[in-house]
């Protein structure tokens, strides 16, 4: 299980994440929702040990994370939000690369990274440069590389993004499926119908504060609002989002 | 930033808005923000290049002005006059086209303009006319820094000879032309060969090539300057022999340029200067015909490319280099090296100038048809290639690529610090140490007895363990992965302290190796020392990599240490 208590992240004395608490269990895929700027991938980072906490303890497993950070390392696998990878390299070269700095056997790897290239249909286009890649074949290697060496925990922030529909699909049960192996998914995205399908759990955070944390189904009769995404405005939605777009199309107009 | 007087002012607001953007845009392109720290001094670095210019700039002028002092015969003092004339103009065609290289392309539409600039009300002629003006303004500024100091006193010194009719009134004209000619008949010439093969040339090959054209010219440039013999003497240009040279030299055809207009060149070189006149109009002529049609047909051509380029196959085994982490990091930096035009440019740089530098010190031994004695010109050019390569390469791992990347490195460290300082380390002797030692084993075929041969070669493999033991102090960081910090180190104080330290130390060590060589205490002594330096460096550096923590972000000093006792 992944526990987050009282976690908070300062940039310059301002908080980005406020003593957030929760917790993400093994065979459930937990989404992790807020609007742009709430904290989401923040947290992320956090969890992955990419940034530094100002507050509070994350536990894996009941350890606290920094008591083994390489430990912990090897079990986490992560999608960030964007898209960024050595584009220099071909796809066969970096997951390679990352299969060597996670110091997999290589003989097991190359095999395992030539499947599932071509699970992804990528196979054909291996050994091109991923500068020539688009979004979605970018997001399919960082699936790859976060996936090949069976993480226990999976952090995935938008790992749809950029994905043609038939991709989206394959990653939707496949991440249905790894969640039904035991595996704990920490799941950020802004799709909410898809957190809808997938989750069965959601945490949402705005302006850096927790505000809810439980099964979609328990949000849904507490609230007696009858979609994810009529809770999710009411709880993280300030703005009047319709007459927003009538005074942008009213100022394109002028 | 200086106050621009009011009348530019005035006259760049005539000019059209997009142009002045474009303009703006296309000179900050010179560095690549993208792998810079946060925290860095931008205008800071440019400021130290400018300043090693200038400096370099002090330097020739004080050169020109006391050998001419204390050249008494009237003779002689036209004879350095002459030489100082070719020198200087050698010099700058060098740097002119250092930065020709480093700048590569940058006036030709690449695949990122046409792509943002062609959906934009922005005409071919203004992305053109703001390209060659970012280009020229660039070139300008070297032109104006390097000279600065120089382009005064040589005209000066030169005028004071007998011969032009209005001293240094026609001397200092006649010198600032010739001066902007050679750097334009050189950056023009490149722009002709690029554009000229990206128009002849499907664009895939194109890129390739051009790659390969780069590092062509990088070594043309340097090897041109460091093997061309000095003939600026009458006699010497007269002699036959040298005919070739001063026909095919581009520096001795603006060299002659400049006596020619300034009335001191024999009627009987005015054969070279004509060709200073043909060549600066083709180039010129060769460079605008180029960028118009470029602009014309590459750029339809770069929209029109596939996104997705097939790649080469890859090898059919996996290359091991030592363990994964080594191998990893050990491939991913062959592969940034060959692969970033900005990484494969700085990396060449040092190598260009160590392997010119090598060729011309040992010029006259290689060219000896009899097996010869291991002279001092072996022992110091191999182990100044050893430096150069080691410490080029140190260097060069410190620009990083695709700095938003490296999170990939940071969520899978999972081994110890002194893991990663190891993979530096056997990075170092892979890229640099061995090619360095194999070059010169190449070098030192010509020399005898094997004996001393053999044992110059071990010693030099210890210096080069030695060096890059000294480039893993403080060196905490996976190879092209960390954001730098430009300014951070003072250019000119290093450029100084080398000069010192190679005095200080280089010759007396040589000296001492030469006469080691052969002498088997004297050589068992130096093996011992060096060896058991080396031990020593390995130690400590393998100590302090145990506590270091491995960073991906060069932070600039704090000016105020905190005692952090409100904690």
């Amino acid at each position: 299980m992944l526990e987050l208590r009282n976690v908070s992240k300062r940039f310059s004395g301002i908080p980005a994440v406020d003593h957030v608490s929760f917790s993400a269990r093994p065979g459930e895929v937990t989404g992790y929702l807020g609007p742009n700027g709430s904290g989401k991938s923040t947290t992320m980072k956090m969890i992955t040990g990419l940034i530094e906490m100002s507050d509070g303890h994350i536990f894996f497993e009941g350890k606290p994370i920094q008591d083994n950070l390489i430990a912990y390392k090897r079990r986490m696998g992560y999608v960030p939000e964007e898209p960024y990878l050595y584009t220099h390299l071909s796809a066969t070269e970096y997951l390679t690369m990352v299969a060597q700095l996670r110091d997999l056997p290589a003989r097991q790897s190359s095999a395992r990274i030539d499947d599932l290239l071509r699970m992804f249909s990528l196979h054909d286009d291996r050994h091109a440069s991923i500068s020539g890649y688009s979004k979605g074949m970018r997001q399919k290697v960082l699936l790859i590389a976060a996936l090949m060496h069976n993480p226990q925990l999976i952090l995935l922030d938008e790992p749809f993004s950029g994905l043609d529909v038939a991709s989206s699909l394959v990653l939707r049960s496949l991440i249905q499926e790894l969640a039904s192996r035991g595996k704990v998914v920490l799941f950020s995205s802004h799709e909410l119908d898809t957190v809808e399908r997938i989750c069965s759990r959601v945490v949402i955070l705005h302006h850096g504060k927790l505000v809810a944390d439980d099964s979609i189904q328990r949000l849904r009769s507490l609230m007696e609002l009858p979609t994810l995404e009529k809770i999710f405005s009411q709880l993280a939605v300030e703005q009047d989002t319709d007459s927003i777009a009538r005074q942008i199309a009213d100022l394109i107009h002028a | 930033m200086p106050d621009i007087p009011a009348s530019m002012e005035r006259l760049i607001q005539r000019l059209p808005l997009d142009f002045r953007v474009l303009y703006r845009q296309f000179l900050l392109r010179v560095i690549d923000f993208e792998a810079l720290s946060i925290q860095a001094d931008v205008v800071g670095f440019l400021g130290q290049f400018a300043g090693v210019l200038f400096m370099l700039s002090l330097v020739h002028s004080v050169v020109a002005y006391l050998g001419y002092a204390f050249t008494p015969a009237p003779d002689a003092r036209l004879a350095f006059c002459l030489h100082m004339e070719h020198y200087l103009i050698a010099t700058m065609m060098l740097v002119i086209g250092l930065i020709t290289v480093v700048s590569w392309d940058a006036t030709f539409p690449d695949r990122r303009d046409v792509m943002v600039l062609s959906p934009l009300p922005v005409t071919p002629r203004t992305i053109l006319a703001a390209k060659v003006t970012a280009s020229a303004a660039v070139l300008g500024l070297a032109i104006l820094t390097l000279n600065a100091a120089s382009g005064i006193i040589l005209p000066l010194l030169v005028g004071a000879q007998p011969g032009p009719a209005l001293g240094f009134f026609q001397s200092l004209p006649a010198w600032w032309f010739t001066l902007i000619a050679a750097s334009a008949f050189l950056y023009c010439s490149v722009l002709t060969v690029q554009g000229m093969t990206a128009l002849l040339l499907p664009r895939r090959i194109f890129l390739r090539l051009s790659a390969i054209l780069q590092l062509a010219a990088f070594g043309l440039f340097l090897g041109v300057y460091f093997v061309q013999p000095s003939i600026t003497d009458p006699a010497a240009m007269a002699d036959p022999a040298n005919r070739w040279i001063l026909a095919s030299s581009p520096s001795y055809w603006f060299f002659a340029l400049f006596n020619q207009l300034n009335g001191t060149l024999p009627a009987q070189f005015s054969w070279i200067a004509t060709r200073a006149w043909i060549a600066l109009a083709t180039a010129v002529f060769g460079a605008a015909a180029s960028l118009l049609l470029c602009y014309i047909h590459t750029m339809k051509k770069t929209v029109e490319q596939p996104d997705l380029v097939p790649g080469a196959r890859a090898l059919p085994w996996t290359l091991h280099l030592g363990n994964s982490l080594q191998t990893a990091i050990a491939l991913f930096s062959i592969r940034s090296l060959t692969r970033s035009r900005q990484h494969r440019v700085a990396f060449a740089f040092y190598l260009a100038f160590v392997f010119a530098l090598a060729l011309s010190l040992l010029r006259e031994d290689l060219a000896s048809t009899a097996r010869i004695p291991v002279p001092m010109d072996l022992i110091v050019p191999t182990i100044l290639m050893m430096f150069f390569a080691i410490g080029g390469l140190r260097n060069v791992c410190s620009l990083p690529i695709s700095l938003t990347a490296n999170w990939v490195l940071r969520t899978t460290q999972l081994r110890p610090s002194e893991d990663y300082v190891a993979a530096t380390r056997r990075t170092l002797l892979l890229l640099a140490a061995a090619p360095a030692w194999l070059l010169s084993l190449a070098l030192a075929y010509r020399f005898t007895p094997f004996r001393s041969v053999a044992e110059h070669l071990v010693v030099l493999a210890l210096i080069g363990l030695i060096l890059v033991e000294l480039g893993l102090i403080g060196f905490y960081k996976i190879p092209f992965t960390c954001s730098y910090l430009p300014g951070k180190a003072n250019v000119q104080l290093l450029f100084w302290g080398f000069v010192i330290v190679l005095v200080a130390v280089l010759l007396p060590f040589a000296e001492f190796e030469k006469s080691a060589l052969g002498n088997s205490s004297k050589f068992s002594f130096l093996l011992s020392v060096l060896a058991a330096t080396e031990w020593a460096l390995w130690m400590i550096n393998r100590q302090r990599a145990r506590a270091a923590i491995i960073y991906f972000e060069e932070i600039p000093d704090e000016p105020i240490t905190t005692l952090k006792l409100s904690a």
